[in-house]
């Protein structure tokens, strides 16, 4: 190389940009501090203080708490959010565990698309679920009169527990059956193999070393449907009836008397039953560590006998069938002219499509538009912290890991009540706003970004920025030119799964929506308690489509297994 | 310029461990002239590479000076130094073409679009890469990503090259032809060259100088031939080369070079006395242990009468030389003895007799 282009190189310096550092992250100290722990933080505090008063050290009281001894409907509503919450997360993992094993350890076909089809409904809100076992087994519904007209028996009613659990089972049952079976997939082989070796049968080896290896993925991923159903509201406000749990508990509170103080102090039970939870998680997740994951990528031997087949083909798609059920439902109900309780609709039409398109159009609109702002909101912020906690040295990471996990676990009822405490009055008012949707949308889905992208940003050298700075450039060019092209597809995979969830959002959207920004969930919600299934049904099929379609997108450009994805 | 001079004086590095803090680095100081190849080796773990981090400012120093040319460089960040580096794992940017990684550096200086050209052409040329220009790294082999990564060090014309343990990750026959063609370059270029490893034959191999460093702390800096043949610590004789270590008695306090006695009785007068100054050798007493080294090349071995009797354990065909391992009173260890010929007369299990060449021997106290 001649030395004569050196002195053209070295002249040409650009001022170091590590500005660009210091503003991101006060920016995103700054949100933090305002739009996630100060909403929570008051909401926290107004549950100790009387409705109507001024929060004050005087006036702090646990009044509001003493319902939960006093009020029947209090107790009752606290019971039964614990009592279906852990009913509808052992039905999910009896549902879920074979079918984890099948796939893992049986030899049958179209193992990727079972797990795919999982992801429906994962996607799908789960009040769309709620309605379609309404059409099936509601008092005038398909099943109901089939058993009937041929058994002349009159099945229980669907309304009240059997109902809620159901619905919220077969909701959540995909996080038990994703999370299990990636753990028995990432299981190294030769322990199993060591086990057979040493003169085991399949048995009992399933018994002696698969079991207690997947025991742990099993303990965390029951513990998320758990926190799951317990801060489910659509579920519960459809079918439940008079089975009253914690967040219809905290939504009449609000719609009924407007009591934000009563509310909050639910909003806290609530949150404490999921903080409770979280730590058992946390624990668990601990223990994890003495999974083995094999350096080899051998997978492990299937079986392979006909009887062992037979049963996987059948049980998986029996619970694919069941878990898909409502969609197609949904999908026939929104076709049909008449459906009075028979097997099939007995004609069909495109009128409520029709309606949908002239009616809803503006729910349909806002719902892409708040979506799409909180999606973009979300990318920023969540890719920025990711990095902030995949990299920079925080000695208060888990501080940051905490805040942006806590609103992402809480149940949408307590975020909503946060948020209508802190913007309700004071110095920032953006109640009947439709910053205070996107806001809460943020809060609750950044995670999702936050979660992909710090994953994705572990497995890429730090020696590349390393590389780059030698090279010249400051950290914004850095992030611009090498980091955030390499995490491109985590940070899609993120968003997608931030917007396609957002769509069908209710249990935060129910406090905070406004008669102009009112949503695709709100509009279907009115519609089923209007008792106009089929306009319902219209919305809802177009929701589920359009999720669908997303996230296959998102997967086939990240290059994943749709399923990898909610992993 | 491409042979600027660096110059490190009492560079200290210390990383907190919870409340408490380890000392990576321990007021290292050395100087590299202007178009030097410099060598840090030491095992892992011994600051080496946390040293090289902190001249390229990827790690800020906690005390001591770095200059470059006489210009102070321990507030300028990295990407202002003008320093090229290759890393260990060659940390090429897996979305970019492999022009587009040579030419990274290039514009963020903006150069124009013609003379990015023209450079990456030049160096991708100058390294055999020319036919993978529009290759991502992923389809090239370990030693044309590793040629890559020089080219993406070299063409800016940095004032200095630093190179991370470049050939750690590369099979044994490539390591050797990739080491000699890096010091060609190096030469042809002439730019000061800063290297890590812990392989002492590649540092000796490529060396212009070496600084052996021991947990933290430079030991011994000197030649590739200075170092091996006086090396001034136990630990430095250990780590460079192969070597016999026997224990001895001082014969005569105050006076080591008087002479020592082997275990078997045998006396040997080692002429360097490395690590006795005249204060330690002063407070020496007849009857103090100390250290003998020699290299297994030094030793002679035969069935003449020598310094010490022994019987032949083993004999290896190791490629170009025959290793004799020999047991003896002299020492509770093997000794090694390396020839480049087939002794006569010696065989496994027979008798013989070693002779230490005194002048070869080195002393350590202790």
């Amino acid at each position: 190389m001649p030395a004569a282009a050196l002195s053209a190189s070295t002249a040409a310096w650009r001022p170091g940009r590590d500005w660009a550092a210091l503003a991101l992250g006060l920016s995103v100290a700054l949100v933090t501090i305002v739009f996630l722990l100060y909403p929570l933080a008051n909401a926290m505090l107004l549950a100790f203080v009387k409705n109507g008063e001024a929060p004050a050290w005087a006036s702090l009281t646990l009044a509001n708490f003493a319902r939960f001894f006093t009020a029947a409907s209090y107790k009752r509503a606290l019971w039964n959010s614990i009592y279906s919450g852990v009913a509808a997360t052992l039905l999910a993992t009896a549902l879920a565990l074979p079918m984890a094993y099948a796939v893992a350890r049986i030899e049958i076909p179209f193992r990727g698309l079972i797990s795919a089809m999982t992801v429906v409904p994962l996607i799908s809100p789960p009040f769309i679920g709620a309605y379609a076992w309404i059409i099936l087994l509601g008092r005038n519904g398909t099943i109901t009169q089939f058993v009937h007209e041929w058994t002349g028996w009159t099945l229980p009613t669907i309304y009240g527990p059997p109902g809620v659990i159901l619905a919220l089972a077969l909701s959540y049952f995909p996080y038990v059956f994703l999370i299990v079976q990636g753990a028995l997939a990432a299981a190294d082989p030769h322990i199993e193999e060591a086990a057979r070796m040493a003169g085991a049968g399949r048995a009992r080896i399933l018994r002696t070393i698969t079991l207690p290896l997947v025991f742990p993925a099993a303990a965390a991923s029951m513990l998320i449907v758990f926190i799951k159903a317990i801060g489910d509201f659509g579920v519960p406000s459809i079918l439940g009836g008079e089975f009253q749990v914690l967040p219809t508990l905290i939504y009449y509170q609000i719609h009924g008397y407007f009591n934000l103080n009563a509310a909050s102090a639910i909003a806290a039970v609530n949150v404490l039953l999921t903080l409770l939870a979280m730590l058992a998680l946390s624990w668990v997740n601990r223990k994890r560590n003495f999974v083995t994951v094999g350096g080899t990528s051998r997978a492990a031997t299937r079986l392979a006998s006909p009887g062992a087949r037979a049963f996987g083909n059948l049980y998986c798609w029996l619970v694919i069938f069941i878990a898909i059920l409502p969609q197609l439902v949904i999908a026939l109900a929104s076709f049909a002219a008449r459906w009075p309780g028979t097997m099939l609709p007995e004609s069909y039409t495109l009128d409520h499509y029709r309606a949908v398109w002239s009616q809803l159009t503006s729910p349909i609109v806002n719902s892409l538009i708040l979506a799409g702002v909180a999606t973009a909101v979300c990318i920023v912020f969540g890719t920025v912290t990711a990095y902030a906690s995949a990299r920079g040295r925080l000695r208060a990471r888990w501080a940051l890991d905490l805040t942006i996990m806590l609103p992402f676990v809480l149940p949408g009822l307590v975020v909503g009540v946060a948020y209508l405490t802190a913007f309700n009055s004071g110095p920032l008012v953006l109640t009947g706003t439709a910053i205070i949707l996107v806001l809460a949308y943020f809060t609750r889905r950044v995670a999702f970004v936050f979660r992909s992208v710090a994953a994705a940003i572990g497995q890429i050298d730090p020696k590349l920025e390393d590389a780059s700075k030698i090279c010249g450039a400051g950290w914004g060019t850095t992030m611009r030119r090498v980091l955030v092209p390499l995490a491109a597809p985590a940070i899609l995979a993120g968003a997608v799964l931030v917007f396609s969830t957002l769509i069908g959002e209710i249990s935060a959207t129910v406090l905070l929506y406004s008669a102009k920004w009112k949503t695709i969930s709100i509009a279907i919600y009115e519609l089923v308690l209007g008792d106009q299934l089929a306009q319902a049904s219209a919305i809802g099929t177009i929701t589920t489509v359009l999720t669908l379609l997303l996230v296959l997108a998102a997967s086939r450009i990240a290059g994943k297994n749709m399923a990898d994805l909610f992993r | 310029m491409p042979n600027a001079a660096l110059s490190v004086r009492n560079l200290t590095k210390q990383f907190a461990v919870g409340p408490a803090s380890v000392t990576a680095v321990d007021r290292v100081t050395f100087d590299v002239r202007g178009g030097e190849f410099f060598t840090m080796l030491g095992p892992s773990g011994c600051g080496k590479t946390t040293t090289l981090r902190m001249v390229a400012g990827l790690e800020k120093a906690t005390s001591g000076e770095i200059t470059v040319d006489g210009r102070d460089f321990m507030a300028v960040p990295p990407q202002r130094r003008n320093i090229g580096m290759v890393f260990q794992s060659y940390a090429l940017f897996p979305h970019l073409t492999i022009f587009e990684n040579v030419a990274y550096g290039l514009r963020l200086r903006g150069i124009d679009a013609a003379e990015i050209r023209r450079r990456v052409g030049a160096t991708l040329g100058l390294l055999q890469l020319e036919p993978y220009a529009t290759r991502l790294p992923a389809g090239l082999s370990g030693g044309q990503q590793q040629r890559v990564s020089l080219a993406r060090a070299l063409v800016y014309e940095p004032t200095m090259l630093l190179l991370d343990e470049p050939l750690a990750n590369l099979d044994a026959k490539l390591r050797v032809m990739m080491r000699e063609e890096i010091r060609a370059l190096q030469r042809r270029l002439g730019i000061t060259t800063l290297y890590v490893t812990h392989d002492q034959e590649e540092a000796t191999a490529v060396s212009d100088r070496l600084a052996v460093f021991d947990r933290g702390r430079l030991i011994q800096l000197g030649t590739p031939e200075e170092i091996y043949t006086r090396p001034q610590t136990l630990f430095v004789a250990d780590f460079i080369g192969r070597a016999n270590f026997l224990p001895v008695r001082l014969a005569v306090g105050g006076t080591p070079s008087a002479g020592v006695t082997l275990r078997n009785g045998a006396r040997l007068a080692p002429e360097r006395q490395v690590r006795l100054d005249a204060a330690e050798a002063a407070t020496l007493t007849s009857g103090d242990d100390g250290t003998v080294m020699i290299r297994p090349e030094h030793l002679a071995l035969s069935t003449a009468v020598g310094d010490v009797p022994c019987r032949v354990e083993r004999i290896q065909l190791l490629g170009g030389l025959i290793r004799y391992t020999v047991q003896s009173a002299a020492s509770p260890a093997d000794i090694m003895v390396e020839t480049t010929r087939a002794l006569p007369g010696i065989a496994e299990g027979a008798g013989a007799h070693l002779r230490i060449p005194a002048a070869d021997a080195v002393l350590y106290h202790r």
